[in-house]
Parts: structure tokens; C-alpha cells; sequence
């Protein structure tokens, strides 16, 4: 599923942010990346969705190689990946429903498709009753959830997410990572990224430890 | 359908961006009201250059008992001459009464009509030039029968001359006008653009095309570029009424006007936006 072959990233200004990092992740796992701030772990996770490119070494996500993936057949890959922030990046000006419809836009989805997409991931997310609140109504979790449906619509193999739990007080962001799990229990791979070792503790889940962009542990 | 989807977010980024969309619609309205303005002066002034231009032709005064006939035929037989028509000494002194808005009194003092009968030699449009003049005038004046010929060479190539820098005065002025019409679109475009930057980075992340990217920022350009064309056609049209009220025979092709200034708008609009999108959506 995702494949780093000594990959290595290196910053303007000789600033390295990962060193030579190996790694294998196979479909429908789920993976923590741990580390402290600053560690790599969002150079990390754009690497994967190829936000980024690699100084040296090869990175293959869903059998592709992304160095020889032509930039028009970016969006493709992007729509099998689903991503999510710290910061949620809502459109403030969107309803909820609209934010997530948007994912959806972006292709031609025929409208009878999106309607039922929609309705499934909603329910799913128990979000239906707020679907016409804007982002600045909800909570953070609540606006974390609809980043993970808007994320998750379009059913990605893929499910990428970067300090998801990071705005978030410990109810909710214990509710995120149960959410997540239950999506990988569905059968996405999932890769989270915290900086946040007490949060995970209790879960079981095979942790990649970045150490000053070098990778410490794989367990 | 992503077609109507890129039409909405536009409607939508035209609207979150309502003042800045103004601000630069006006400009692009000045700016296009400008070069329609030069488009109307430009073309009446050739529409009245070419009302010369069909008047210019070389009269031949006839000797008395010329056979106009014969005359006639012959000068037709000249190369660069169109047409020619004779204007009897009668007719010429009506047309001077005519032209003086006289009674006889003043004419009655010559106790003979003075006037000459004469041929109007009218040209071929190649030959309305000073040579072709003198050429032509040449060959007439050799022939049996005529008194003498006069035509307005030098006026002729003056008026030409005139015309011709006008032109390039006017490609010129047409030159700046498009490129600054293309920079008010592109500079809109450009801050809408920052403007609305996560919306693209998001659109980007959920695998959004470029050309579905752009779609509404060119939808803008075109909108920003039709209007603008649009108010420009109506300023001309008020300038034209108020012109009607002052000189008479002003000449505007209302149709071409109105096609034009949107034609223009469109195209000045796509160029703009795609510059735009070229340079800041990477
Ligand atoms: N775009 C960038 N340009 C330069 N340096 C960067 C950039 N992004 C991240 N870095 C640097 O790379 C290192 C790793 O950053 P990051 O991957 O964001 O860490 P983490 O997500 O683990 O906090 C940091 O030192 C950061 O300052
Ligand atoms: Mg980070």
C-alpha cells in the first residue's frame, strides 16, 4: 500500500527534515507516526500525498511510484487519499454540507450517486441533524468529524491524518481516534500522526517513531 | 455538469469578492469605453475619408461644340476611369444658382450664359491618388475638344497622408488599451486568486483537476470582461446621441459596436484570467 525506500527530505537551506526512512505499510493497517513537534511527521504525511517530493529514495502509494507519476494524474491519486488536519481547514462559508459535497464536486459524481453518498456518510457520522450549521457553529470535534466525512465521501483507500487531535480537548479526541479506528476496522488503511504518546497508549496499533527526522522505532 | 459547478463557485467568488469585482469592473469599463470611443472617432473619420474619396474626381471643360458624345467614349477607354458625366452649360449654371441659393439678379448681369459645358471624370478607387490624377488629367488633355481640366491632387495625398498617421496613432493608443484592459483582468484575477487560496489548497487536496481549479476564476475574467464590454457599448451609445446633437452624418454601426465591445470583453477577459491562472495556480 505505501512503500518509503530510504527516503530522504531535505528542506531549502540544507535544513533536513527525514533521513534516510524505511518503511512498509500494508492495506488496511493502522499506523501511528509519534513523534516531538518538529520531528518530520507532516513532511512525512505530504510525502505520501505527494505534497511534497522526496530529496532521495522512492516512495510507491498504491503501487505507484510517485516520482514517475505525471502531474495531471495527480488528482487521481488524491482522490484515494483522504486527508485531515489539526485546523480542520473548513470553507467557514460553506454549510456542512456543503464542504463535504465538495469533495464530491470536484468529479462529475451524478447527482443521485452524491445524494446517496451524502446521506451514508452523515448518518454515519451521526452529523444529519447539523448539516445546514456552518463550521464556526459546530465544536471542534464536530468540525473535525465533518473534515474526516468530507475526507472519507469519496471512499479512499487511504485515510491520512495529521495531529487530528491536536485542537481538541480528550472526550473528543478520544471520539476522533474511535472513529478512525472503526473507518480501519472497515478496511481503510490509516496513518495518524501525534505528537501525543498518552493518547495512544491504551490503543494497539503499530507506532512509527520519528526522532529528529530519523525513524527511531517501528513497533 | 462540472461546467455548473465551475459557473456557481464563480457566481460565488464574484460575490464574496463583490467590492473588489466592482472596483476593477469599473476600471474595465473606462478602459474598454475608451477603445470604443477611438473605434467611433477611427471610423467616422474613415467613413467621412471615404465620402471624400468618392468625390474626388477630375473635371474636363469642353470648347464649344465639343462632341461630348465622342469625348465621352474615349475617357471611358482610359485606364483607372469609372464613370463619366456630362454636365451640359445649362445644367452647370443651374447647379451654381442652386449652390448660391440665388435669383437670376445676379447672374443676369453676364447677358450669355459664361459657363463651360464640361465631362465629370469619375475614378477607379486606385487612381484617386495625386499621380493618378496627373495621369489621367494628361491623356483627357490630349484629346480634341478639351478647353482644360482641374482636379485637387495635392488635397488628395494630403487627406491620405493625414489618415495614415492617424492610424498608427490609433493602433497605438489601441495597443495600450488592450494591454491595460488584459492587466486590470489579470490583477483582479490574480487577488481573487490569494483571496481564496484555501478553497484551491482544499480543492487541490480532494483531487480537484486544474482546469476544474480555474474553471471559476476564467468564469470571473469572462463575467469581469462581458460587462465591462457592456457598459463600455452603453457609454458609447449616450457619447453617440450626444455627438448626433452637435455635428450631423455621424456615422455609427450600432451592431458591430455591440458585437465588438463584447467580443473584446470576452477575449480580454480569458486572456486575463489565464495569465493569472498561469502564473499563480501552480
Ligand atoms: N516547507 C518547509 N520549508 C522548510 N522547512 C520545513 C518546511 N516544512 C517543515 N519544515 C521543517 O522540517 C522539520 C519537520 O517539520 P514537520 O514535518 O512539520 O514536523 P512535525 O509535523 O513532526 O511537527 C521542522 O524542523 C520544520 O521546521
Ligand atoms: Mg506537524
Amino acid at each position: 500500500m505505501i512503500t518509503f525506500d530510504n527516503v530522504t527530505k531535505v528542506y531549502q537551506k540544507d535544513w533536513v527534515a527525514l533521513q534516510d526512512i524505511s518503511f512498509f505499510i500494508d492495506k488496511g493497517e493502522f499506523v501511528f507516526v509519534n513523534g516531538t513537534t518538529g520531528a518530520g511527521k507532516s513532511t512525512l504525511l505530504k510525502l505520501i500525498y505527494k505534497d511534497e517530493e522526496p530529496t532521495k529514495g522512492t516512495i510507491k502509494v498504491l503501487d505507484q511510484n510517485l516520482r514517475l507519476l505525471k502531474k495531471k494524474n495527480l488528482p487521481k491519486l488524491r482522490r484515494k487519499i483522504g486527508v485531515i488536519f489539526q485546523d480542520f481547514k473548513l470553507l467557514q462559508d460553506r454549510t456542512l454540507e456543503e464542504n463535504i459535497a465538495f469533495a464530491l464536486d470536484v468529479t462529475d459524481t451524478p447527482a443521485r450517486d452524491m445524494r446517496k453518498q451524502m446521506l451514508e456518510i452523515l448518518t454515519y457520522l451521526r452529523l444529519s441533524h447539523k448539516k445546514f450549521s456552518f463550521p464556526y457553529q459546530l465544536s471542534g470535534g464536530e468540525q473535525q468529524k465533518v473534515a474526516i466525512a468530507r475526507a472519507l465521501v469519496r471512499d479512499p483507500y487511504i485515510l491520512l491524518a495529521d495531529e487530528p487531535t491536536g485542537n481538541l480537548d480528550e472526550k473528543s479526541s478520544q471520539e476522533i481516534i474511535d472513529v478512525l479506528l472503526d473507518i480501519n476496522y472497515k478496511g481503510t488503511t490509516v496513518l495518524m500522526a501525534t505528537h501525543n504518546l498518552k493518547l495512544i497508549k491504551k490503543v494497539k496499533k503499530r507506532m512509527l517513531r520519528i526522532e529528529d527526522g530519523k525513524l527511531a522505532a517501528d513497533q | 455538469m462540472s461546467l455548473r459547478i465551475g459557473i456557481r463557485e464563480g457566481f460565488r467568488t464574484i460575490t464574496r469578492n463583490a467590492s473588489l469585482f466592482l472596483l476593477s469592473l469599473l476600471v474595465t469599463s473606462i478602459a474598454l469605453f475608451l477603445l470604443s470611443l477611438f473605434a467611433f472617432v477611427t471610423v467616422n473619420l474613415y467613413h467621412f475619408l471615404n465620402i471624400l474619396d468618392e468625390k474626388i474626381e477630375i473635371i474636363a471643360f469642353l470648347e464649344e461644340n465639343a462632341d461630348y458624345e465622342a469625348l465621352t467614349s474615349n475617357i471611358l477607354k482610359i485606364n483607372g476611369v469609372r464613370d463619366v458625366i456630362y454636365v451640359s452649360s445649362e445644367q452647370a449654371l443651374k447647379d451654381l444658382q442652386a449652390e448660391l441659393q440665388e435669383t437670376e439678379e445676379v447672374l443676369s448681369v453676364f447677358e450669355s450664359n459664361p459657363l463651360p459645358a464640361s465631362l465629370r471624370i469619375k475614378l477607379l478607387a486606385k487612381s484617386r491618388n495625386a499621380r493618378g490624377l496627373e495621369e489621367i488629367s494628361g491623356k483627357v488633355m490630349l484629346l480634341r475638344g478639351i478647353r482644360e481640366t482641374i482636379y485637387g491632387g495635392e488635397l488628395v495625398d494630403q487627406l491620405k497622408k493625414i489618415t495614415s498617421v492617424i492610424t498608427s496613432f490609433d493602433i497605438g493608443l489601441l495597443l495600450i488599451i488592450i494591454f491595460s484592459v488584459i492587466f486590470v483582468i489579470f490583477q483582479t484575477i490574480k487577488l481573487t486568486i490569494f483571496a481564496r487560496a484555501t478553497e484551491i489548497d482544499i480543492m487541490k487536496l480532494v483531487g480537484a483537476s486544474n482546469s476544474f481549479i480555474a474553471l471559476p476564476f476564467t468564469f470571473e475574467g469572462i463575467v469581469q470582461g462581458i460587462l465591462g464590454g457592456f457598459i463600455a457599448f452603453i457609454l458609447t451609445v449616450v457619447t453617440q446621441r450626444v455627438a448626433v446633437s452637435f455635428l450631423s452624418n455621424i456615422y455609427f454601426p450600432q451592431g458591430y459596436f455591440f458585437v465588438g465591445s463584447l467580443l473584446c470583453g470576452i477575449i480580454f477577459g480569458i486572456i486575463g484570467s489565464s495569465l493569472a491562472l498561469r502564473k499563480f495556480l501552480k
